[in-house]
């Protein structure tokens, strides 16, 4: 408690601080830009040749020349340029800016902004956009791909971003509102939604929780996500994000939130569900009866990577009886020579295949993929042959972490991997009753979580039957008309529902 | 000290169906392992009259349970305030209170026990339950809602356990349960009588009625709940009676364990391990929804804090059990809570019912 309170303190203190990094400069144009000069690749830049001399200001690194030789330097020479009005009247750039704000012109210029002043002494410049954009091409997604649909993904440029999003839902419903986030990097932060459809609340708690974000530098969405979210001390993420514009769009359609981040190639997404996290977006381009099929075969995978090594040192160290007699074979034969009890021999083969993941993800692709098969060949027959594992356990290890890589949110199969170890402590304690435990445990932490107020484990609990319809198995197209229930949009329906549902009769 | 609470925020309501999974869970706990040999003691192969029979009863008690709750406008507590006010409401809060813990103390140490002789003799109590306990604790302090989920839960994952009931039919003598009504009214009467312990969980529902959306609707489901628990019952009795005959099954502490012994498939044998270690999550509804009750109790009574209260019945919880070591004493804390129960809500709760109505005449 006390702790709690001293942090709360602490934090007052910080607000308290003015957000001005160096408070000794005083607000004049003058000073700024002697601030900027120190930088060198801050021009400063007056134009003699033309009538009346005019001074120009700007951060060689953040605009682009071309602008500045093609579209502005050639228009300065004229010679009816007496005044700021009369600039703006002859660039050929829309959205020039005069202004005598210091604040202004310091946040424009410092995105790329040029500042021209006519008369050194005057406080009033005008300010043109020239900035560079320099961004990766729109590419495949890689960690959600596809192999039928569409196959652009996002970059880290948030106006491409937005563009790949808007071609997709090209109405005036589609709002998009703007914030400047981090002390530091002041990045841009955008939250989309659909007006009529998204839940006003919904949209209003995003834009709340991302205002009241204090932090330095965002470099990534992944900051937004860790600081938005409902509960920060869980594994377990509660917001999807996710590199597909097209899944954004058809879940903005569904009445969900985005969050788009300047410099991040991946939106946010919320309120979503737990159930929404095995749900690959490919699924919507298959029938669904094969839809439905993966996602079953996705849900029981995620059951038997968390329960199958807890399960095989449960039944191992207490409960030898539980094995039929065909089985109990098989494994004395593997576990005849193994010096070690289960526990250690399942924690030594998990963490085996936690470093060699480790390692494939941190080393560049090429060398990665030979890691991960020599490292995976070699050491498993190894440690099999030294007799340090059973090959039963080996084979269980291996189909556990290959069934971890299915959940096709990254960021979930992660937590997986993770929550297997508890479980498996617990199995060392008491059997499979610690496996129930801990089972107990897990969905008590799931029945807590929320995912921006809404709660996580719908439609299992609260039970919504009507929004089972797109959760463990995805029903056809016609029955998908409602939105879900979890979101409280605005308007419900997503298309009119086709009212001939009477079966045809036989050869009529 | 807080104010008593007698409307609860609507961010906290639960809705009206899911009454049906709370009734439900708490209906089945530790006690559908073992129901079985004190009703075929009495009345034999017509046990299952008597489990329907207590059924019915047990209906007619939630019907007034829920006239006295809208004629009263709160829970328990807050309508003992009104009708026998501070002093004499308060005591009969208090024994209500102390029921709802005792109930959560001996399911907790009925499972323990279950566990001890059916998967690991020597399991260390204190650790166990200390984990246990630390459960029941992480759970409530997520409020009201989140024990309406684990009692949905509670229902809904073990749910596949009925499937393993196919097993011992290959193996049943149906015959046994003929004669049909072979036994006296007296004999039936008591055993009804001792039925109806099983089926007490739901008192619950005296606490937890303000949480209601929609109470007056929520009715037909805490029926349908109810229902479910009696049909689970009788039909579970009738296959009891039917695997192992009437004269063995008097002889066997837990005929719904034993049963499990017949199960076999492919990869698993002796299912009653697994059984038992899904109890784990059948159990933990009853014990999370009675401490609830407790500390809820105990936060409108003394308008102290419910986390505070939470703790300490905890605590005390985590050392009784320590302590209650033979299963002597275990049977006899059992028997006592069960027939506190017993009069509580069968003798107890009809005379309140008289009481309130005869309050609201009057007014």
């Amino acid at each position: 408690m006390r702790i709690h309170r001293w942090y709360k303190k602490k934090k007052k203190n910080d607000n308290q601080q003015k957000d001005n990094i160096n408070p000794e400069v005083d607000d004049s144009l003058e000073s700024l830009i002697k601030q900027m000069k120190v930088s060198n690749d801050f021009i400063y830049f007056k134009n003699d040749q033309s009538p009346q001399p005019i001074h120009l200001y700007y951060f060689m690194s953040l605009v682009d020349s071309e602008i500045i030789h093609r579209d502005i330097l050639p228009y300065l020479n004229r010679e009816s340029l007496t005044s700021l009005q009369k600039l703006k009247q002859e660039l050929p750039i829309e959205n020039i800016e005069i202004t005598s704000d210091v604040n202004k012109i310091e946040q424009k210029v410092l995105r790329g902004s040029i500042i021209i002043q006519l008369d050194k002494s005057s406080t009033e410049v005008a300010l043109i956009r020239a900035e560079l954009n320099k961004a990766r091409e729109v590419s495949l997604p890689e960690v959600e791909f596809s192999v039928v649909g569409p196959k652009e993904s996002f970059v880290e440029s948030l106006d491409t971003n937005l563009n790949l999003i808007r071609k997709r839902l090209p109405i005036p419903e589609l709002q998009i509102a703007e914030y400047s986030v981090g002390k530091l990097s002041k990045t841009r932060v955008a939250v989309v939604s659909i007006e009529g459809i998204t839940n006003e609340e919904n949209v209003n708690t995003v834009k709340q929780r991302i205002q009241a974000i204090e932090f330095d530098t965002i470099n990534d969405s992944s900051y937004i996500v860790q600081l938005i979210t409902d509960n920060k001390n869980s594994p377990f993420p509660q917001l999807i994000d996710t590199e597909r514009p097209d899944r954004i769009a058809s879940v903005l359609a569904e009445g969900k939130v985005a969050i788009l981040v300047d410099g991040a190639p991946h939106g946010i997404l919320g309120p979503t569900t737990f159930i929404e996290f095995f749900s690959a977006f490919e699924d919507y381009f298959l029938n669904w009866i094969t839809a439905s099929f993966f996602r079953l075969i996705r849900l029981f995978a995620v059951i038997f990577s968390i329960l199958i090594t807890p399960i095989y040192v449960a039944v191992l160290t207490y409960h030898y009886e539980l094995i039929p007699k065909d089985l109990v074979s098989i494994l004395v034969i593997s576990r005849r020579e193994i010096p070690l009890p289960p526990i250690l021999e399942a924690i030594f083969l998990e963490i085996a295949i936690e470093l060699l993941r480790e390692a494939g993800a941190r080393l560049p692709t090429k060398v990665g993929q030979t890691i991960g098969i020599v490292g995976g060949i070699v050491i498993g027959t190894a440690s099999v042959e030294a007799g340090l594992t059973s090959n039963v356990l080996l084979i269980i290890v291996a189909l556990a972490a290959l069934a971890s890589f299915t959940t096709p949110v990254y960021k979930m199969g992660n937590t997986i991997r993770l929550i297997r170890f508890p479980f498996l402590i617990f199995a060392h304690f008491w059997g499979l009753l610690g496996v129930a435990i801990c089972f107990c445990f897990t969905i008590t932490h799931l029945l807590k979580l929320t995912s921006l107020g809404r709660p996580f484990l719908e439609p299992i609990f609260p039970p919504r039957i009507s929004d089972l319809k797109d959760a463990v198995i995805r029903l056809p197209f016609n029955f998908q008309a409602k939105r879900p229930i979890q979101l409280q949009t605005e308007d419900t329906m997503r298309f009119k529902q086709n009212k001939a549902k009477d079966k045809r009769e036989i050869d009529e | 000290m807080k104010a008593m609470q007698r409307k609860v925020n609507e961010r906290y309501m639960i809705t009206a169906s899911l009454v049906f999974f709370l009734i439900h869970s708490m209906q089945i706990g530790i006690g559908i392992l073992s129901y079985q040999q004190d009703i075929v003691k009495s009345a034999g192969n017509d046990s299952w009259i008597a489990v329907i029979f207590a059924g019915l009863i047990v209906h007619i008690i939630i019907w007034m349970m829920y006239k006295i709750l809208k004629n009263g406008k709160g829970d328990l507590i807050t309508i003992h305030y009104d009708l026998f006010g501070k002093w004499l409401g308060g005591i009969f809060s208090l024994i209500w209170i102390i029921y709802y813990w005792a109930i959560g103390l001996v399911v907790i140490r009925s499972y323990l026990e279950v566990v001890q002789v059916w998967m690991f003799p020597d399991i260390s109590i204190w650790q166990f339950s200390l984990i246990f306990l630390s459960l029941v604790y992480y759970l409530l302090i997520g409020g009201f809602r989140v024990v309406t989920g684990i009692c949905f839960l509670g229902v809904v994952i073990p749910a596949y356990l009925l499937l393993t009931l196919i097993f011992p039919i290959e193996f049943t003598e149906f015959r046994n349960l003929l004669p049909i009504w072979n036994h006296s009214l007296k004999d039936i009467s008591l055993a009804t009588k001792d039925m109806t312990l099983s089926y007490l969980g739901l008192s619950t529902l005296l606490m937890f009625y303000p949480y209601l959306k929609n109470p007056e609707r929520s009715q037909k489901w805490a029926h349908g709940g109810n229902l479910l628990t009696m049909l689970l019952y009788a039909g579970l009795m009738i296959l009891s009676i039917a695997y192992f005959g009437q004269g063995y099954l008097s002889r066997i502490i837990w005929p719904t364990l034993t049963m499990w012994k017949i199960v076999e498939l492919p990869f698993v044998e002796r299912f009653e391990y697994v059984g038992i270690s899904s109890w784990a999550l059948i159990i933990l509804p009853n014990i999370c929804l009675s401490f609830w009750a407790a500390s809820r109790g105990v936060r409108q009574l003394l308008r102290f804090s419910q986390r505070k209260a939470l703790i300490g019945m905890l605590l005390m919880t985590w050392i009784i059990i320590y302590f209650l070591q033979e299963r002597q004493q275990i049977e006899m804390l059992s028997s006592y809570v069960s027939m506190t129960g017993f009069y509580l809500i069968v003798i107890y709760l009809p005379l309140l019912f008289v009481f309130s109505y005869l309050r609201l005449l009057r007014r």
